[in-house]
């Protein structure tokens, strides 16, 4: 958990000194009232504050947490279905919402549960049939549609 | 008597055909929701937002509620059954249900939760009636310094009464105010932090955040290892309890109910803290604190019965106050936003109709959930049985064509899934999410009011303690802010006395 922490603080650090360099242009008081730079300066002051603290905290502190990441197996598995989810957005201007759906439906169970085919081509068909009743049929959202009409 | 004539008129409307199938199917995809361990009620509820944008405001309303407390109930089936929590506020009934249920008690287990939920959650509900109105007449008094320290105590609260670090809390909550403040000035309308991006220039919408960093994140967690766990069977003959039983755990329900509205009151304790401190509460009055921990029915009742109340209570604040308590009162206050509903103190008389329907629907959800976990938990235990992979596609699909519908834009789906791999990295990294999400809720009220304040006293702080309410406000934010370094101070000294007394005994021997 040492690593994780100090990565968390350093992390936030950065983050609060793009707020306040983001917004550096910005006026801070503008004639009589606080201006469009008050808040995320105040922000990034605190959140350098707290990066500070979790720095030092974790630097001072002795106990050796381990951290809770998962095994290398459980990284994999993570980083599969991410890249299928990405995936899957950069294919819905190609393929429609439904079909690259569909797609990354059989991908999780098929490729990463190794689930059985016909189970996993019900449970698509009615994740599809769910998807088309709820959002499409009932509340008339017109999601992307690929070359399939889908 | 005012109040009673107002939720007589609520019945009338929560009693409607359509209000009360909506009712039905919240507090089922609750039960439901509760009992799939990865996915818990706030998350379940934000999935479910889009569904919502269709349906009239009550109708919506009472659904999204009917998920936030049916998930309570549901969580219990998991707890007891597989020893795994449903979700976070049925920690605790894991520990002594699942004991019951491998002594074969698994029945009596279910049915103490449920009714101990279901008398706790009425007479929480019977305190939501008689409490908002006043709370929120009161609430009249506020003015903007009032309104930005009421919303700095709800994220300094969450920070201070939450179960893990203060600082990683106060840094969630960070996350959440930088993400707020993206998009364009609410007062001046200058854009900020967009860095060139014209998808940004209205802001981050709030569902992709919590659609992202509740369902997308637990589900990448729980998507670590195949899902395999052992489901104990109960039968309906199993669920009867004796007078023992009942004697035994009437007093647990009592405390916990009680323990669970006064938690759920405060600003940021939530239920979860309200199942450990009931169940710490109840173990202290047991005749019998041994068998805590190895199956002890009555420190089920305490926890659930104050899981369920809490959920209740934090209704109390969200309604009369605008000011919402938890993770789920934050995304049901969001979805107020997003019906077109201003929250706040003006709510209860600006939108009775919604405020007193809602406070009937839970009425009668309760009763409709205390037949389904008492009748029914059986069959609902049976779905546990389904195999958890063959759900997680479903709910990653509906995450996503709900971030799509919210905008019609792909950009939101972009967004839910970057915001759930910081959820992802925000739970490994052990950084609690909800006050990210409070704080993205409750960021526009806080700059707007803060900005007001200032502007009123022409730039001087002392408008925040010129007021005795807003003296008072000042007050409990520095207490919640001073709150965990006393804790800290107080663990030091114990441990450093223990170490006194251990180096003592050692010297002795």
């Amino acid at each position: 958990m040492r690593v994780t922490n100090l990565i968390a603080a350093l992390t936030l650090l950065a983050l609060s000194v793009m707020v306040l360099s983001g917004t550096w242009a910005l006026p801070y008081w503008a004639d009589f009232a606080p201006g469009s730079a008050f808040a995320p300066f105040w922000v990034a002051m605190v959140g350098m504050t707290l990066a500070i603290a979790l720095f030092v905290t974790t630097l001072l502190d002795t106990s050796s947490e381990p951290n809770s990441f998962p095994d290398r197996h459980g990284i994999v598995r993570i980083l599969a279905l991410t890249a299928g989810l990405w995936l899957m957005v950069l294919l819905i201007p190609l393929l429609g919402f439904m079909s690259a759906g569909i797609l990354f439906c059989l991908f999780l169970l098929l490729g990463i549960e190794r689930r059985p085919l016909l189970p996993s081509l019900f449970t698509t068909a009615m994740i599809a049939g769910l998807v088309y009743g709820v959002f499409i049929a009932w509340l008339g959202i017109a999601l992307p549609a690929g070359p399939l009409g889908l | 008597m005012e109040a009673l004539a107002s939720l007589a008129h609520g019945f009338s409307i929560a009693l409607t055909p359509t209000n009360l199938l909506f009712v039905l199917i919240g507090v089922t995809l609750g039960q439901l929701i509760g009992a799939l361990p990865g996915i818990g009620p706030s998350a379940g509820m934000a999935l479910l937002l889009p569904i919502t944008f269709g349906l009239d405001p009550v109708t919506a309303v009472v659904m999204l509620s009917g998920i936030m407390y049916g998930g309570m109930y549901g969580g219990t089936l998991t707890s007891v059954l597989v020893n795994v929590p449903g979700e976070a506020a049925s920690v605790m009934t894991a520990v002594d249900g699942n004991q019951l249920a491998k002594q074969g008690r698994a029945g009596q287990a279910l049915a103490v939760a449920a009714i101990g939920s279901f008398l706790a959650g009425i007479g929480s509900v019977i305190a939501l009636v008689f409490l908002t109105p006043p709370l929120s007449a009161f609430a009249l008094n506020f003015s903007a310094p009032e309104y930005f320290l009421l919303a700095l105590l709800g994220i300094t609260a969450t920070a201070s009464l939450g179960s893990g670090s203060a600082v990683k809390a106060m840094i969630g909550a960070t996350l959440g105010l930088m993400i707020a403040l993206v998009g364009t000035d609410p007062i001046q309308g200058t854009s900020r932090l967009t860095f060139g991006s014209l998808n940004l220039l209205e802001g981050i919408d709030f569902l992709p955040v919590a659609i992202g960093v509740f369902g997308i994140a637990e589900i990448l967690v729980s998507m670590e290892q195949t899902q395999s766990g052992h489901v104990i069977r109960t039968r309906l003959r199993d669920m009867w309890l004796t007078g023992k039983d009942w004697a035994a755990c009437r007093m647990a329900i009592l405390r916990g109910g009680l323990v669970g509205l006064l938690i759920g009151l405060m600003p940021g304790a939530g239920p979860t803290v309200a199942a450990l401190l009931a169940y710490v509460v109840e173990k202290k009055a047991s005749p019998h604190p041994e068998k805590f921990g190895h199956g002890a029915l009555d420190g089920v009742a305490a926890a659930e019965s104050a899981n369920n109340s809490a959920v209740h209570g934090s209704m109390i604040p969200m309604l009369a106050l605008g000011i919402p308590g938890s993770a789920s009162t934050a995304v049901l206050l969001a979805a107020l936003v997003l019906l077109g509903i201003r929250p706040g103190p003006m709510l209860l008389t600006e939108q009775a109709d919604l405020v007193w329907g809602l406070i009937a629907s839970m009425f009668i959800g309760n009763v409709i959930l205390l037949v389904m976990n008492l009748p029914l938990a059986p069959l609902f235990a049976s779905i546990l049985r389904i195999p958890y992979s063959y759900l997680v596609a479903g709910i990653l699909i509906v995450s996503l064509v709900g971030a799509y519908a919210i905008s019609l834009s792909l950009f939101n789906v972009g967004l839910t899934l970057f915001f759930g791999m910081v959820g992802y990295l925000m739970i490994r990294a052990d950084i609690p999410r909800a006050p990210l999400v409070l704080a993205v809720v409750l960021a526009p009220l806080m700059e707007s009011s803060l900005r007001q304040s200032l502007m009123l006293s022409e730039g001087s702080p002392a408008i925040f303690i010129e007021r005795p309410l807003s003296a008072v406000l000042a007050l409990c934010v520095v207490v919640s802010l001073t709150l965990p370094l006393f804790n800290v101070f107080l663990a030091r000294r114990a441990a450093r006395r223990a170490g006194v007394a251990e180096a003592l005994s050692h010297s002795s021997d």
